[in-house]
């Protein structure tokens, strides 16, 4: 009396139609994002008369305007990067140890709104707020201090960082919170109970688990704040010369070859600065999981 | 002083309460551990076990009462400066560590020097038979070397008192009751005083000096398992501990209980009020016997259920307007009996303890 | 321990006080911003209505809701079928594919904009809707993890096995009961698209395309109040929709990873 079953053959068969339902997939992506960037790779080796040279990749090593935006990319990155680390990794650790229920819910879904906001309204929500007229440089002024005092401007490259870090701060909380949360609190009592103190237990245990999620999330930060565009080109119109928005210049309106073979060229500079933190998150990656229990 | 006397000491809780707002997670709990002794705490989540463990560990505060160590007070010693090894449930070793090194914390957070230390570490590695594990991870082991990890690291601090948090219930069943048995043998070489929190009554009747039954944040019962086992001293320890059925019967007035066809006389410690007259007996299967005889004593019924249990069988049997019963005999004398067969059996116990309905 | 009380309540207060200044100051400073009449004094709700009243605003937000719709069925279409195949039979691809849908959040968009306009063929270029394609590629890390995370949670292979020894086909089974089980995966995925191709500005902007944001952008050059406005009214309407969802939702707070 037995249940007849039906033969559902869900193993997979080793031969290489098992590829063939994917194929969409493949084509898909294979056209429209890996076509496009070796498109871009090809050109940047192309000369005006279409013929191979490295020329295009000369203004760019050798100094000047280009490699300037190369370094001010990387510092933008790498500055927001830093500081929405630290004061995401600090808010995640509040969140995690003291909020619960439908109130962490509300604020993973806000968070959520503000790691992914960016662009046009952002930039119009700060100029609003901390514009020389704005209502929070008011307000900041009414308790005694000056933001526009010195040389500060939202306009400058500090006002872009401060705009940076009011989406890589929430996206850190959404991404270094599992890191957080894996940590278990039978560590910390197990510690305790050795005899060891707080600070033993954050050097030898806590920190070592959680460096490589930290690390990783880090970089994840690193390449929004290098690749984003439409934020700092909202805010500062050209002032503050990265490398997404040197290539739009180049590229805009009515272009010569050789402009939109110099545009390839930053753009393919761009992608080898991506693989490189790609590849560093990958590590981190490896690294943070490599003890977890199954 | 020699390793065994630093190791045997006295654990008394005098009155131990833990209140959260209206909740009473313990309620004056009184406890006292000889020294070497096992006891274990035993009784279903939320009974006050865990609680009591941590209390002892410093974990969590007692919000009444006392904690004594040898007739020292230990209230107020900070968590990390009590000498007590304690094992937990699961996932306490520090996963970035090798097993040589999770021995080692305690230790190393003790100063001691390095010679000395290593030679420990393999002195508690031996204990539990893991040497060739040493330089492996926590993620490489299973959950049965792990534990026995987690109680080397316990150990290797020499600790005057070992607590053991629920440490085999995340193990599997072939699992448990070996790394249940290496916990008393080495707690037995080594004399050292300690408390064992379970759910698991088997386990905790399986080695124990003594088990202490709670319920609700109250100690029930305290005594040798086999007294527990044969007189449960309230309806509760009676029905958790070991099996037993639950049959409707009646109190009559020459305080006798009425239950199937027999009159049996009510056990003192039972806990109904005078006027009750329905009630629930608890008896053990053990204590009900087939009988040939028809006489008016004995009850009949169907066979409805045989479980095999290996040198034991149990019967469950149907029968008017009760629930199924279940009888317990030798799988010897099982063996003529066939699901279906109308069966007759009595109960043979001096007293039956009763609850209300 | 009293010490642990102070020291918890001391930390908490700090956070928010941070978190005050860092990220609700902004939006609180931006909002009240908004309602300024143009000009100084008094507050009013016209620079709300202004935008609604400039030449393109319909057709632009017209314009990128249709887009966006095509970009969220198109990406169902793909990565439903793509991911459930993933995660039943296509174990080996799965580290290829993870990889390929991280792309979009490394490589930079603005390449992905270069190698488009010099990569797509001119009858796909001259054509607005040669964005949905990209729009969907941009997702693509965000769909992975909805549902790819969805998928985990669900018991796929038990399900599909209970389903097929009871008789019913591929089709309905896909249909039937593995799509029902996955719905918040779906619909995950699908509000994702959907919000991320209306607000897209990169690629719309460098490929010479109008869209409500780029349209946005060029109108709000004569009134920055109206842009405000806008912006004001998109960030707080989205906070405020999914406060309100996160409120009433009862499943427990799941973690929101944006990668892994």
């Amino acid at each position: 009396m037995g249940v007849v079953r039906a033969h559902t053959r869900v193993r997979s068969s080793g031969r290489g139609t098992d590829v063939l339902p994917l194929l969409p997939f493949f084509i898909f992506t294979g056209y429209f994002l890996l076509w496009p960037v070796i498109a871009v790779t090809l050109q940047s080796f192309k000369g005006n008369k279409n013929e191979w040279t490295l020329d295009n990749f000369r203004p760019i090593v050798h100094g000047g305007p280009y490699l300037h935006s190369f370094i001010v990319s990387i510092k933008l990155a790498l500055i927001t990067a830093s500081i929405g680390a630290v004061v995401g990794a600090f808010f995640a650790f509040i969140i995690v140890t003291y909020v619960r229920g439908r109130l962490k819910n509300v604020i993973d879904s806000i968070s959520a709104v503000f790691a992914n906001s960016g662009g046009v309204p952002l930039a119009f929500m700060f100029i609003a707020a901390f514009g020389s007229n704005g209502l929070a440089t008011k307000f900041i002024r009414a308790l005694g201090f000056d933001i526009y005092a010195g040389h500060f401007t939202i306009f400058s490259f500090t006002g872009v960082v401060a705009v940076y870090t009011f989406f890589q701060a929430p996206l850190m909380i959404l991404v270094f919170q599992p890191a957080i949360s894996g940590m278990r609190k039978e560590w910390r009592e197990a510690s305790t109970n050795l005899g060891a103190s707080a600070l033993t237990y954050w050097r030898r245990v806590g920190i070592p688990v959680l460096l490589p999620p930290f690390i990783g999330a880090f970089f994840l930060l690193f390449a929004g704040g290098f690749s984003a565009y439409a934020t700092t080109r909202a805010l500062t119109s050209g002032t503050v010369s990265i490398v997404p928005i040197v290539i739009g210049a180049l590229v805009d309106g009515n272009t010569q070859a050789s402009q939109a073979n110099l545009g390839a060229a930053l753009a393919v500079g761009m992608i080898l600065v991506a693989i490189v933190v790609m590849s560093g998150y990958v590590w981190a990656q490896k690294r943070a999981t490599q003890w977890r229990q199954s | 002083m020699s390793k065994k006397d630093r190791i045997s000491s006295t654990l008394e809780l005098r009155g131990v309460s833990r209140h959260f707002g209206q909740v009473k997670a313990l309620d004056g709990l009184d406890l006292l551990l000889e020294p070497g002794e096992l006891v274990a705490l035993l009784g279903p989540s939320g009974c006050g076990k865990t609680t009591a463990l941590r209390i002892v560990a410093g974990l969590e505060v007692a919000t009444a009462g006392e904690l004594l160590v040898n007739g020292d007070r230990y209230n107020e010693t900070p968590a990390n400066a009590r000498d007590m090894g304690m094992v937990f449930q699961s996932y306490s070793l520090f996963p970035n560590l090798t097993v040589s090194e999770n021995i080692d914390y305690g230790l190393r957070a003790r100063k001691i020097d390095s010679a000395k230390r290593s030679k420990r570490v393999t002195k508690m590695l031996e204990l539990v038979a893991l040497e060739s594990k040493a330089k492996s991870y926590p993620h490489q082991l299973s959950g049965g070397q792990q534990q026995r990890v987690a109680l080397a690291r316990a150990l290797a601090i020499e600790p005057r008192v070992l607590l053991l948090d629920e440490p085999l219930s995340a193990l599997d069943a072939q699992v448990r009751s070996q790394i249940r048995e290496e916990i008393r043998r080495i707690q037995l070489e080594l004399g050292i005083t300690t408390l064992f929190v379970t759910h698991d009554q088997e386990e905790a009747m399986a080695i124990a000096d003594r088990v202490g039954v709670m319920n609700q944040g109250k100690l029930e019962q305290i005594d040798k398992p086999t007294t527990l086992y044969n007189n449960p001293a309230t309806p509760f320890v009676a029905s958790f501990v070991g099996q037993a059925n639950r049959i409707p019967a009646e109190v009559s007035g020459a305080g006798n209980v009425k239950v199937l066809a027999q009159k049996i006389p009510l056990s003192p410690l039972s806990t109904v009020s005078e006027k009750t007259k329905s009630v629930i007996a608890l008896v053990r299967p053990e204590a009900i016997h087939l009988t040939d005889s028809n006489d008016s004593e004995s009850w009949r019924g169907l066979v409805a259920v045989k479980s095999f249990l290996g040198p034991m069988t149990t019967l469950g049997v149907a029968s008017e307007e009760m629930p199924l019963i279940h009888i317990n005999l030798s799988s010897k004398d099982a063996r003529k009996i066939e699901i279906g067969d109308v069966v007759a059996f009595k109960i043979s116990a001096d007293e039956i303890m009763v609850e209300s309905a | 321990m009293s010490q642990t009380f102070l020291r918890k309540w001391a930390l908490i207060t700090f956070a928010s006080l941070l978190g005050f200044t860092l990220f609700v100051l902004p939006v609180i400073a931006s909002s009240i911003y908004s309602f300024q009449k143009p000009g100084g004094k008094g507050y009013t709700f016209v620079s709300y209505t202004w935008l609604v009243h400039q030449d393109g605003f319909f057709q632009s937000l017209g314009t990128s809701l249709e887009l966006a719709i095509l970009a969220g069925i198109l990406n169902i279409v793909l990565m439903v079928p793509t991911m459930v195949y993933l995660n039943l039979k296509g174990h080996r691809f799965k580290s290829v594919v993870d990889f390929i849908c991280i792309l979009p959040l490394v490589i930079p968009v603005v390449c992905l904009a270069l190698g488009a306009q010099k990569a797509m063929p001119s009858f796909l270029q001259n054509t607005q809707y040669e964005l949905v394609f990209f729009f969907v590629i941009i997702g693509l890390p965000f769909t992975y993890r909805a549902l790819d995370t969805s998928l985990q949670t669900v018991a796929l292979k038990t399900l599909v096995e209970a389903s097929r020894s009871l008789g019913a086909s591929w089709i309905r089974t896909i249909i039937r009961v593995i799509v029902p089980a996955i719905r918040s995966g779906i619909t995950g995925a699908l509000f994702l698209t959907f919000a991320l191709s209306i607000g897209e500005y990169t690629i719309t902007s460098l490929l010479h395309w109008e869209t409500f944001p780029t349209w946005t952008v060029v109108a709000s050059q004569q009134n920055i109040l109206g842009a405000i406005a806008l912006s004001v009214f998109s960030f707080v309407g989205a906070i405020a929709l999914l406060s309100t969802i996160a409120l009433f939702s009862k499943r427990s707070a799941q973690h929101v990873e944006v990668n892994e």
